[in-house]
């Protein structure tokens, strides 16, 4: 039952990467004109260029096989060559993930915490003061897009009050901490919403359960309850969002990179769209399509270990 | 020894208004007592206010005493022992009362372990106990199932187990069987009773079923709007109910008991031709990794000219699959369906194929708060359907004869323009009624057309129903899973279990000769009072 | 920014129970009146012309010639708020709009016919959402160019997938009502059923829904020209404005790019509170 379940989860899986790594790598394909003349916009490109870049884009092949070697490609760890660095396109990624990686990390840790515990007091004060003050907030927060975080903060934290720097990542760990809380905190603001919504939207249905009834007229104490029937069983969604939440952390790490100077994959990705460099763009998006994926199809393997049902494959979703 | 007292309950809501007004009731040690009241009567809310489980700022004044103590003005540590070790409730629906992420041993020792500090062993040593004592089959084995794998009637058990494990020496039930099948029904009330005689408890039973009440009960309390109308002992009260609304109440409970002079009521009209015939109809549901279902083998069903079949069965037993084949909802594997000599086709694509098969039959279906377009008003449910199949006739024509159709099933003018959600069960049912109606179909379809409704508005829906039948001489395949309800309906009934016919006769020998064992078994579950002798 | 899937937000949405019919409702309805006004008559109201240079006034302050100050080119602030307003207003509502119509075309399609049309659009609609909207906008802006058409269209078809799963969902549960079987038995053919009665009670949830998504493509499509790859200077947008004036920021000139930043989070809030007030009456108005 379970083996099944895996691999069919991996089968869909599967597919949806193909789909979305053709999508990607065909989307090219859609702009008019020669594909030559496009991977070397705004270059002056010499003869032996245009025959580099045909040879290694294969553009002489029909477009299958040209997707193919690239999708193959990618699977011995080869993303092609940078124009703009003269590179690897996996070395000049891979020499940025790290700080890309560690600045959601940091802001997925805010928000889940903040989220949870905000949501979960709203859910249990539900219609009273705190449960619309934080709401209040939450909404205000949710209207803060990473952009605006990040000249308020810099503004605030960096400019006015010097407690952080305003630019770049640091060396080692301490000091990149340091460097990246502002980022982070930028990143996580508008997203707290989701996590805080969800929490107090699945608590507050819980609670409204009739098990939850039972438990207490079983003389079970109010915060027993609370943890064993109450919250235990509205994590399911809560598990679901954060999944969901990883693709937008890291898309949000191209704008809050480029507002805070950190070099990390998402101000390359802008770099890169801004230097017409299109395969470090192509790799980029695929690893954040990848990531975000494989992440979701994780979190869906995991719901069994939250809710029983869900291995029986009756759970409503 | 008065174990239970309540006086002078009342319930306020935040908002002011006032849900119970001064409700009086006692439970003696070992005594059984019936709260019986249709909905919004607050027949759940006094028994909830047993427990201390109250509305959130709601305002209460009385009392309600257990062997002598207020639970309305307890302490909250006073009150959670009082609910581990004084009193108990079993709830109306087994499927949402237990926790389905945890296991069935959880469930169970949970208030012992976390409530009492009982160790592990001592609490599961209890819980096989009062599983064995709720006659599950395998309680060291159930502890250790999630909900998901039991059915509705075994989770009821373990919901009384559950409540039996701190030894109450009060037990509310909550309408236990509501949600239940009729045979499973009667093997609860029986593990209640015996638990209850084995414990001597006090039982608080509510539900909305007078007979059962009557049956299972030594008094019955009758609530009605936040008030006790009656109180006696059972049969007192269903044979001869003093207050008025307990008399319209008793008047409105179809039963199945059969007076020894009563014959089988006289067919609306002469036995005329055959209007529906249905030969050898099978269906089977066959899922990926599930055993396949039989929801039909080979049934035959025939009606004649202005008969009302009835057909009765349990949940699962394919008599909803059965109607929804023969208005072409759904498609049949084999054997065929005709309606006035004409054999229908499996499910119609075509305009005339769908109009004519629209002609034929019509269907009432089961939830009345589902069965209308939201969006429409009464007078346009009808209207839709009249345009359909008249065309040509003028709006205003048809809006003349779908006001007419709905004044004809009781439906005022200021109602038809009414949309669904401010009108009542009662009220959408006879929309939908008239909606059927207005097609003129030979054959009329009543899915379980009252089992949503209280009793007196079934009563008032099922007045309709054969009113309709004397003044137009409809045919009528009445499905229920209720067989008073049946037997008020229909001269003719089939018994349908797990998709096939196993007796087919007039209802009334059903009741009294029954021949299939599934329908002794049946007639033996439906609950009622015996009109000589005892209780049972 | 990603989103959890519509019906969540949506329960989401109806959950915040109590009504305030009220103080945050009116304002929010005045705020944004007042942008879409300004937006729509920016040259009668704008006192300056949003691309005039004023070297004398570099970074002025607020001051009576010009209320919210200048930037580093010594343009009028106000000026540029209220043409900025056009693109942040517009562009939006192109999107929400688009998406709108092809998510309830997607969304009917799969969930009225099921199986195999269902699976497939399915499928679609599950490789699209493995997008979030500002990477398909980012990548058509590296495909086509710097601007906003391409990205509104990027956006269009990256929200279409919310509103498709939300309709498709609805539209599942309206079709086994007994409602539309009543329908059927009276002769009705499927396609009036699913596009005269199903669709009209399934599209203003879907549309209250997707009223939520301005806010969060209007963020979006400001942190692309935050960015630099939307809207191109000198033209006014408040992303640019903010991208513009980053520099200045650790000079201590924080208003040219603070005042864009808020001027982005009153509108997307006001867009947000009417938004969910909407999903909310709309939500206790139809039993879903």
């Amino acid at each position: 039952m379970i083996i099944r379940r895996v691999v069919g989860k991996l089968g869909s899986l599967t597919l949806t990467l193909v789909l979305a790594s053709a999508l990607i790598f065909f989307s090219r394909f859609m702009v008019p004109g020669d594909p030559v003349s496009f991977l070397l916009r705004g270059r002056q490109p010499s003869p032996e260029a245009i025959a580099a870049v045909t040879e290694q884009f294969g553009l002489n092949l029909p477009p299958w096989e040209q997707y193919l070697r690239w999708i193959g490609g990618m699977f011995q760890g080869d993303f092609g060559r940078s124009l703009q660095f003269r590179d690897e396109v996996s070395t000049v990624i891979g020499d940025r993930l790290p700080v890309t990686l560690g600045l959601v990390a940091l802001a997925a840790v805010m928000i889940l915490v903040t989220g949870i515990v905000a949501g979960t007091i709203a859910a249990l004060n539900r219609g009273r003061l705190p449960d619309r003050l934080i709401l209040t907030v939450l909404t205000a927060l949710g209207a803060i897009p990473p952009f605006v975080g990040a000249i308020i903060l810099i503004a605030v934290f960096a400019v006015q009050l010097n407690w952080f720097p305003a630019f770049g990542s640091g060396d080692g760990f301490f000091d990149t901490i340091h460097h990246l809380i502002l980022p982070s905190v930028a990143m996580a603001i508008s997203f707290i919403v989701l996590i805080g919504k969800i929490t107090r939207m699945s608590m507050v249905e819980q609670l409204g359960r009739e098990h939850v009834q039972v438990a207490t007229s079983r003389g079970l104490k109010p915060l027993t309850v609370v943890r064993r029937h109450v919250f235990r069983n509205a994590l399911g969604p809560i598990f679901t969002v954060s999944g969901l939440l990883i693709a937008g952390l890291l898309v949000s790490t191209a704008i809050v990179e480029s507002a805070f100077g950190i070099a990390g994959v998402g101000s390359l990705l802008v770099q890169s769209v801004n230097r017409l460099d299109f395969p470090v763009v192509q790799a980029i998006v695929l690893l954040v399509v990848a990531a975000f994926v494989i992440v979701n199809a994780i979190v869906d393997l995991l719901q069994p270990l939250i809710d029983p049902r869900a291995a029986a494959g009756e759970a409503g979703r | 020894m008065t174990l239970l007292e309540i006086s002078g309950l009342t319930l306020d809501l935040p908002n002011g208004k006032r849900l119970l007004h001064g409700i009086d009731l006692t439970v003696s040690v070992g005594e059984t007592v019936a709260l019986v009241g249709e909905s919004g009567s607050g027949k759940s809310l006094t028994a909830q206010s047993v427990l201390g489980l109250l509305p959130s700022g709601a305002q209460t004044s009385g009392q309600v005493l257990v062997e002598g103590s207020d639970v309305l003005t307890m302490k909250p540590p006073e009150l959670l022992a009082y609910r581990r070790s004084t009193a108990a409730m079993v709830f109306q629906d087994p499927r949402a009362g237990i926790n389905p992420m945890r296991t069935i041993g959880d469930h169970l020792t949970e208030a012992l372990r976390l409530g009492e500090g009982w160790s592990v062993a001592r609490a599961r040593e209890r819980a096989i106990e009062v599983l064995a004592a709720v006659d599950m089959p395998r309680p060291h084995d159930h502890l250790r199932q999630y909900p998901h794998e039991l059915s509705g009637g075994m989770l009821q058990r373990v919901m009384i187990a559950g409540a039996l494990a701190g030894s109450p020496r009060l037990l509310v039930c909550d309408e236990p069987t509501t949600a239940l099948d009729v045979t499973t029904q009667a093997q609860i009330l029986r593990v209640l009773a015996e638990q209850r005689d084995k414990r001597s408890m006090g039982l608080l039973f509510i539900t909305h079923d007078l007979n059962l009440a009557a049956s299972l009960c030594d008094r019955v309390y009758v609530m009605n709007d936040g008030r006790v109308g009656e109180e006696g002992p059972a049969r007192q009260v269903f044979l001869n109910p003093e207050t008025a609304y307990a008399r319209r109440l008793v008047a409105a409970t179809p039963t199945i008991t059969v007076q020894p002079n009563e014959v089988p009521a006289p067919a609306a009209t002469a036995p005329g031709p055959a209007v529906l015939e249905v030969r050898d109809l099978t269906k089977t549901y066959r899922a990926r990794g599930r055993e396949p279902v039989h929801a039909a083998k080979n049934v035959t069903v025939d009606i004649r000219r202005g008969d009302a079949l009835g057909v009765v069965g349990e949940s699962g037993s394919g008599k909803s699959t059965l109607a929804r084949m023969i208005v072409g909802l759904e498609r049949a594997d084999a054997g065929t369906i005709a309606i006035d000599g004409h054999t229908l086709k499996g499910q119609p694509r075509k305009r005339v194929d769908r109009l004519d098969r629209a002609r034929r039959v019509q269907m009432v279906f089961q939830d009345p708060y589902l069965s209308l377009d939201p969006r429409m008003t009464a007078s346009q449910a009808v209207e839709d359907a009249l345009h359909l199949h008249h065309p040509r006739l003028r709006m205003a024509d048809i809006r003349t004869q779908a006001l007419t159709l709905l004044s004809s099933v009781g439906l005022a003018t200021t109602q038809a323009e009414a949309l669904p959600r401010t009108l009542s069960g009662g009220q959408r049912q006879r929309v939908a009624i008239a909606r059927a109606l207005a097609i003129e179909p030979s054959l009329l379809v009543m899915d379980e057309a009252t089992s949503a409704l209280d009793v007196s508005v079934q009563a008032q829906v099922l007045d309709v129903i054969s009113e309709i039948r004397r003044e137009r001489g409809l045919t009528i395949l009445f499905i229920s899973h209720d067989l008073a309800v049946v037997r008020r309906v229909c001269e003719r009934s089939v018994v349908m279990r797990a998709g096939e016919i196993v007796e087919s006769a007039p209802t009334i020998d059903l009741l009294t000769r029954p021949q299939h064992e599934y329908t002794r078994l049946l007639v033996d579950s439906v609950p009622r009072v015996m009109l000589v002798g005892g209780n049972t | 920014m990603s989103r959890p899937t519509p019906t969540m937000a949506l329960k989401v949405m109806r959950s915040t129970g109590h009504r305030r019919v009220t103080v945050s409702w009116t304002i929010s309805i005045v705020v944004l009146g007042l942008f879409t006004l300004a937006a729509i008559f920016a040259p009668l109201v704008a006192p300056y012309n949003p691309d005039q240079l004023d070297f004398g006034a570099i970074y002025a302050n607020p001051n009576l010639a010009h209320w919210l100050g200048t930037d580093s080119l010594g343009r009028d602030t106000l000026s540029r708020i209220i043409y900025g307003a056009r693109t942040a207003l517009l562009a939006p509502l192109i999107v929400v709009i688009a998406s709108t119509i092809l998510g309830i075309l997607l969304g009917l399609l799969a969930g009225w016919r099921g199986g195999w049309i269902d699976a497939a659009i399915g499928r679609l609609l599950d490789v699209l959402l493995s997008f979030p909207a500002l990477l398909i906008a980012i990548l058509a802006v590296a495909l086509f160019g710097k601007g906003l058409v391409a990205p509104v269209i990027a956006m269009s078809i990256a929200y279409a997938p919310f509103v498709a799963r939300l309709t498709r969902s609805l539209v599942i549960s309206e079709r086994a009502r007994p409602y539309v079987s009543a329908y059927r038995v009276q002769g009705f053919s499927g396609g009036w059923i699913a596009l005269r009665r199903v669709l009209p009670n399934v599209v203003p949830t879907v549309g209250a829904q997707s009223t939520l998504n301005f806010g969060y493509v209007l963020a979006e499509l400001a942190g692309l020209s935050f960015l630099g790859l939307g809207v191109q200077a000198p033209t006014a947008d408040w992303g640019a404005m903010i991208n513009e004036s980053q520099a200045g920021l650790v000079g201590g000139h924080f208003l040219p790019a603070l005042i864009p930043a808020i001027a982005v989070v009153i509108v997307v809030v006001a867009v947000n509170v009417i938004g969910e007030e909407i999903s909310e009456r709309i939500g206790g108005g139809t039993p879903a």
